[in-house]
């Protein structure tokens, strides 16, 4: 059902991509200069593309990984047109020396992509994940490539993008997506309706920042605006609604804590009375042989 | 209570075989009218709607839910027949308190004796008479118009439509409902109505139908008298004495007989009700064993 749904999407979203590439023409001057005496794509897919190498995999860290890449579905992402090497900064063809297998990753991962993308780098530099990144702390936080894939950049604003945003965020905020799809909003995601609130439409994609921050797009401060791009009319009142509550922890809210407990010891104690009533009946019902004298 | 029952033996035998017309017919005893019947009907179709189209977002994680979803096509479609449903619940809903309001004018300070439904005390006798009974150490009560399980029902899905319509119009209608309070009351709006609609499901759906419909020697296999309307008298005395009692002591007995006619459509309607029921119950056993999996899982 889903599918069927998409298969026009999907459409536009190619004929999208083969007008981007007239955009990527116009991008690719700063690799060619570069790319004057670099290899060529055939030459990478000439090992990386052939069927042979799905089962060769490497670590990156602490995950193994085919180092197969598929070329149809390269060409027809955002970036089919890319050079290879406009992330793989320094690769040549044939063996790789140890030099250019050996720090790769945070080039090609965010590095790389600041050259091309430098307005969304700015933003994401300055936000909490880039913070984490790029600051003293060592926490581990998304980086460019970790929310889009690879070698399948798809139109962010494609279905298929969005289908899985939650997944992005859900290894490092099971607290936040738990509270989420406990809400209407992720509720009907997670059901398949993903033309309504994710993580991102909230939050931002490279502009996350912790709600505190004033100019965070959850701020108190921001939110009539950010709710008001699909609830228009949006006011003071309507953004106290809680977006991550936990009604099952007095911590998170103590208000919605009180109606759930309220109402897990009502239909306790109105489903036993009724199963013991009940039961009670029959059993009585069959003692006194009710059940044979009855005329329906 | 001796001239009551000297009272019922003295009533006619109640089924009169014509042999001139060759219809058979039976005298019964009328207990619901039209509008109780429409009213039953109209509760049954917005009910099991709300209930299907509901669930699924309660307990999303299941598969039973994402199949449900996909049959109604899509969160939003199952909204759409949601609220289509809850239309219909406001409006039978109004209807029978128009009804109700009538009646209770109507019956002027006489409320506790004219108004079968409301509690009284001796709903307190009777519970106690029944546990009582339960455990074999005394006679089964004996009942007017409505035991006290059935006034709860009743009274239960009056109230609980209140409180269940109110949070579902919140969060149908949240822009318009902040212009009144702040939105933290849309996420209590959710905790109460997806509970409270849990506790309705349970009522409705184990203790009313399973139980009281079915399952109690009084009804078993198969109650039927809301489809139709009548039950034979025979077996209305048997079930609620203190009604019958009362009617022959007020001499309204025969505003509630009727001579129902029996031909080949009385035997047919049988079997749409008997379909209507395995259905219904079929849907409603396979909710409630999907809802009791989910949480035990
Ligand atoms: C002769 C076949 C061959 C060609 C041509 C080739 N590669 Fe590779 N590449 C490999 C093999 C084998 C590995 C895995 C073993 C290794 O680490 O060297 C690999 C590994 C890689 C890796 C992962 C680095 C790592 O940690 O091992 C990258 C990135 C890569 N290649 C990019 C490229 C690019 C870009 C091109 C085109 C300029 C290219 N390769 C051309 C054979 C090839
Ligand atoms: C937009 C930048 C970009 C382009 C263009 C690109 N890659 Fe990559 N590539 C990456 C990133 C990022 C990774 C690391 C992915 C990860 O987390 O494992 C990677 C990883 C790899 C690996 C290692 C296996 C793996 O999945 O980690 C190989 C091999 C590779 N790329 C080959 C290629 C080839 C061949 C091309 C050209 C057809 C290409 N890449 C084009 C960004 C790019
Ligand atoms: C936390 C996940 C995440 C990270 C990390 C991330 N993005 Fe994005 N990106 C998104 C999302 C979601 C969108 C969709 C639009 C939006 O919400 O901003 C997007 C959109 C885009 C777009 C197209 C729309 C635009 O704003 O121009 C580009 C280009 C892009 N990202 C590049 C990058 C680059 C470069 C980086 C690394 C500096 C990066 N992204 C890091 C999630 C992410
Ligand atoms: C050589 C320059 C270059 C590099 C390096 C590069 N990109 Fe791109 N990227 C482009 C071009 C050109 C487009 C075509 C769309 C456009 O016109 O903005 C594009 C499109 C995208 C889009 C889709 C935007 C849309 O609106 O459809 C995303 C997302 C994206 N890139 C992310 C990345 C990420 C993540 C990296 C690093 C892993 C990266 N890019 C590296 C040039 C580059
Ligand atoms: C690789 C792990 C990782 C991923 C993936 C990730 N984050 Fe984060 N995020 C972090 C870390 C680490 C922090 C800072 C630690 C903290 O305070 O919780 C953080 C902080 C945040 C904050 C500020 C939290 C605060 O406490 O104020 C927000 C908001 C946030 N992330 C949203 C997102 C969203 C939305 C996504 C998905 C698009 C996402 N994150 C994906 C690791 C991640
Ligand atoms: C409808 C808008 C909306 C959506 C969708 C949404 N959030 Fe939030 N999020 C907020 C708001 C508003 C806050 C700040 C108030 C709060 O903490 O509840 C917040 C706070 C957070 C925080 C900080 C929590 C803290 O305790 O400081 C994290 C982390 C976060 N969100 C992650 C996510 C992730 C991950 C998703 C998707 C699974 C997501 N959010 C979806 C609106 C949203
Ligand atoms: C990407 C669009 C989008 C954004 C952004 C968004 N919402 Fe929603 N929201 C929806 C959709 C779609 C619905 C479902 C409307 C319906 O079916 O009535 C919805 C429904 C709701 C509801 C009613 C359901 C319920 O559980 O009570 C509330 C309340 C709500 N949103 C609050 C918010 C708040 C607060 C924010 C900002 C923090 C927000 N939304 C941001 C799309 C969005
Ligand atoms: C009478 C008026 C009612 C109205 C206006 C109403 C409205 C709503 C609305 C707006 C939602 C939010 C989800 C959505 O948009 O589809 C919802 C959810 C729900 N409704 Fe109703 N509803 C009503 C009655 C009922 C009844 C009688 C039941 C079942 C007995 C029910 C069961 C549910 C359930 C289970 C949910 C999901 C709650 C959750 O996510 O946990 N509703 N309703």
């Amino acid at each position: 059902m889903t599918r069927l749904r998409l298969m026009p999407l999907l459409l536009v979203a190619l004929c999208a991509a083969a007008f981007g590439f007239a955009g990527t023409a116009a991008a690719t001057p700063a690799t060619a200069t570069n790319a004057l005496n670099a290899p060529t794509n055939d030459e990478c897919f000439k090992c990386h593309g052939s069927a042979d190498v799905k089962g060769e995999t490497i670590d990156v860290k602490g995950v193994q990984k085919t180092i197969y890449v598929d070329r149809a579905i390269y060409e027809q992402s955002r970036h089919g047109k890319l050079a290879c090497t406009s992330c793989h900064l320094g690769f040549t063809s044939g063996p790789h020396d140890a030099e250019q297998t050996q720090n790769w990753l945070a080039t090609a991962k965010i590095g790389a992509c600041r050259e091309c993308h430098a307005d969304v780098f700015e933003m994401y530099r300055g936000s909490f994940h880039g913070n984490l990144v790029f600051g003293e702390s060592s926490g581990e936080a998304p980086v460019c490539a970790d929310c889009h894939e690879a070698h399948n950049i798809m139109p962010p604003e494609s279905q298929e993008f969005r289908a899985q945003i939650d997944t992005l965020c859900a290894n490092c905020h099971a607290d936040a997506l738990e509270t989420y799809l406990d809400s209407y909003h992720g509720k009907a995601f997670y059901l398949g309706e993903i033309q309504t609130a994710v993580c991102t439409d909230c939050h931002g994609g490279h502009r996350i920042l912790a709600p505190s921050d004033p100019n965070s797009s959850v701020n108190e401060a921001n939110l009539i605006q950010t709710c008001g791009e699909c609830h228009p009319g949006a006011n003071d009142n309507f953004v106290q609604f809680m977006v991550h509550v936990n009604p099952k922890s007095p911590s998170s809210s103590f208000l919605v804590w009180t109606f759930y407990m309220a109402y897990v010891l009502l239909i306790a104690v109105v489903f036993t009375f009724g199963f013991v009533h009940s039961g009670l009946y029959i059993y009585r019902g069959f003692k006194d042989g009710l059940y044979k004298r009855n005329h329906h | 209570m001796a001239s009551t029952s000297e009272t019922i033996t003295e009533q006619p035998t109640t089924e009169v075989v014509r042999p001139k017309k060759q219809v058979r017919t039976r005298i019964e005893y009328r207990r619901f009218n039209v509008f109780h019947r429409w009213m039953h009907f109209l509760v049954f179709c917005s009910f099991t709607v709300l209930v299907f189209t509901g669930m699924p977002l309660k307990y999303k994680d299941t598969a039973w839910a994402q199949w449900f979803m996909d049959l109604f096509g899509g969160v939003t479609a199952a909204g759409v027949y949601h609220r289509i449903a809850a239309i219909v619940t406001v409006f039978y809903w109004t209807a029978e308190m128009l009804v109700m309001v009538i009646m209770v004018l109507k019956a002027r300070g006489k409320l506790k004796s004219r108004i079968p439904l409301f509690f009284n005390g001796k709903d307190l006798q009777d519970v106690i008479g029944m546990f009582a009974w339960f455990f074999g150490r005394g006679p089964k009560p004996q009942f007017d118009r409505y035991t006290y399980w059935e006034k709860f029902d009743y009274l239960s899905l009056v109230a609980g439509t209140v409180i269940i319509g109110m949070t579902g119009f919140m969060m149908w209608f949240p822009l318009e409902f902040t212009k009144v309070l702040p939105g933290y009351w849309l996420n209590v709006a959710l905790v109460i109505h997806s509970n409270e609609a849990l506790l309705a499901m349970g009522v409705i759906f184990i203790f009313v139908h399973f139980f009281s419909a079915h399952l109690k020697p009084e009804s078993f296999p198969l109650d039927k008298v809301i489809f139709t309307g009548s039950l034979p008298v025979d077996h209305y005395k048997a079930e609620r004495p203190l009604e019958y009692a009362r009617r022959v002591r007020e001499g309204t007995l025969d505003e509630v007989l009727i001579e129902r006619r029996i031909t080949w459509k009385t035997y047919a309607a049988d079997v749409v009700w008997w379909t209507i029921t395995l259905i219904a119950g079929v849907s409603a056993l396979m909710m409630t064993a999907f809802i009791i999996w989910s949480v035990f899982d």
